[in-house]
């Protein structure tokens, strides 16, 4: 059986898009910039995942949902996730329509180097408050003009 | 620079390699002690994330010293209290805040000078795990002395800390005495030279940070290249394997 001849890269890449981060749902681990490579060696798919911080305790999660995702395309009978140490994930890793989600939905921002952080609500400045928040990926500011904490992707 | 395969490691540089990962297990372990009980909610959480990151830098070290049949719980988890190599500073309890917070800046002040050194390993994938782990560790460094800047100008919390820095100094510098499998390591590119050559840096941040320190009347510690544990780590140990006892299967 000619298993690997068959196999496309990009069909894989769609079934992995279709994982969702497991605090995000509706956004894509894709969109986030978690992806970086997916490579076929002899019938087994390896796919490279870039974690937010080595120490996420989401991976294993998302590990399982990739599984899955590329475990039910046809043909395909070994899958193995790994996360790599190099490159460093950043939030420009994360795609436009991500960040509007997260802004929109879940009143999420999002640091890009070291532009303002503008609110999600009322587009109005930010402070930082805490440099820490509630998952290591996130620290807190308040939005200067509505009053609003807002949760900021770095 | 073309890079030497982690899999073809030197016992000596594995035994190096375990004491780094060790190190930054049990530190992230004493860190997360603090959720729930820290002083104010801010810290609790910057606690919580900062030993979510050592810990996380430990999986990455212990990931690249595992292979067949032995897994990086095997490793984390698995071994005899005497196979643990962390140096003493990351075993003490510091039931104390101050105690705590001086350990925190002390730790990841040595812990950025070490990774720097990682950075121009010959082993890709070290250098690939440095680079990760600083970017990380300038979170916890400015954290660490942020807390101690801010509390430095209350005279109350100022001696604390003084007493803190003089009860931890020695043991401050004892994570610069040469970890087991240090020439090995030398010698086989990971690190260009010996930890200790790291510490006068160290020093001299401490001195800047807290006031100048009689270097000279701080007592030595033996951890003996680190393969004796200190009084604190068998209470540790015993905590860390908790739910293993219950569960032999359970994963990390």
């Amino acid at each position: 059986m000619t298993v690997a001849a068959t196999l496309d890269v990009a069909e894989i890449e769609s079934a992995i898009a279709t994982v969702d981060d497991p605090e995000f749902p509706g956004v894509s681990i894709v969109d986030l910039g978690l992806l970086e490579s997916v490579d076929i060696v002899g019938k087994k798919v390896v796919v490279g995942l870039v974690p937010t911080f080595s120490g996420c305790p989401a991976l294993d999660v998302i590990r399982q949902d990739v599984v899955a995702a590329v475990m039910a395309m046809p043909g395909i009978t070994d899958v193995d996730v790994r996360f790599l140490a190099a490159p460093r994930w950043s939030p420009e890793r994360i795609s436009e329509a991500a960040r509007g989600k997260l802004a929109s939905e879940f009143t999420v921002a999002v640091q890009i180097s070291s532009r303002p952080v503008v609110c999600p609500r009322c587009k109005g400045a930010t402070t930082e408050v805490a440099a820490f928040g509630p998952t290591r990926c996130r620290s807190v500011s308040r939005c200067v003009e509505c009053g609003e904490i807002v949760e900021v992707v770095r | 620079m073309s890079g030497v395969a982690a899999g073809s490691l030197s016992d000596g540089t594995r035994e190096f390699l375990l004491c780094l990962a060790d190190d930054e297990h049990l530190m992230g372990q004493r860190h997360t002690e603090w959720i729930g009980v820290a002083p104010f909610l801010e810290e609790d959480l910057a606690l919580a994330s900062i030993g979510q990151d050592e810990l996380g830098h430990a999986a990455m070290l212990y990931e690249l010293l595992s292979g067949p049949g032995r897994d990086i719980d095997d490793i984390a988890l698995g071994r005899s209290a005497g196979e643990y190599r962390s140096c003493w500073l990351v075993e003490q309890k510091c039931p104390d805040w101050s105690d705590a917070l001086v350990r925190h800046w002390m730790y990841d002040t040595a812990e950025s000078l070490r990774w720097q050194m990682f950075e121009k390993s010959s082993i890709d994938e070290l250098r690939g795990i440095a680079a990760r782990a600083l970017g990380e560790e300038s979170f916890h460094v400015m954290h660490a002395e942020a807390m101690v800047a801010a509390l430095s100008l209350s005279s109350d919390a100022h001696s604390r800390l003084a007493h803190s820095i003089a009860e931890l100094l020695s043991l401050g510098v004892a994570m610069f005495e040469a970890p087991a499998g240090e020439l090995d390591a030398i010698d086989d590119g990971v690190v260009s030279t010996s930890m200790v050559t790291l510490l006068p840096e160290w020093q001299q941040r401490v001195d800047a940070r807290f006031g100048e320190q009689d270097w000279a009347a701080v007592d030595t510690v033996h951890q003996n290249g680190r393969t004796t544990r200190s009084d604190s780590f068998a209470p540790m140990y015993d905590v860390m394997r908790e739910v293993l006892l219950i569960d032999p299967e359970a994963k990390w």
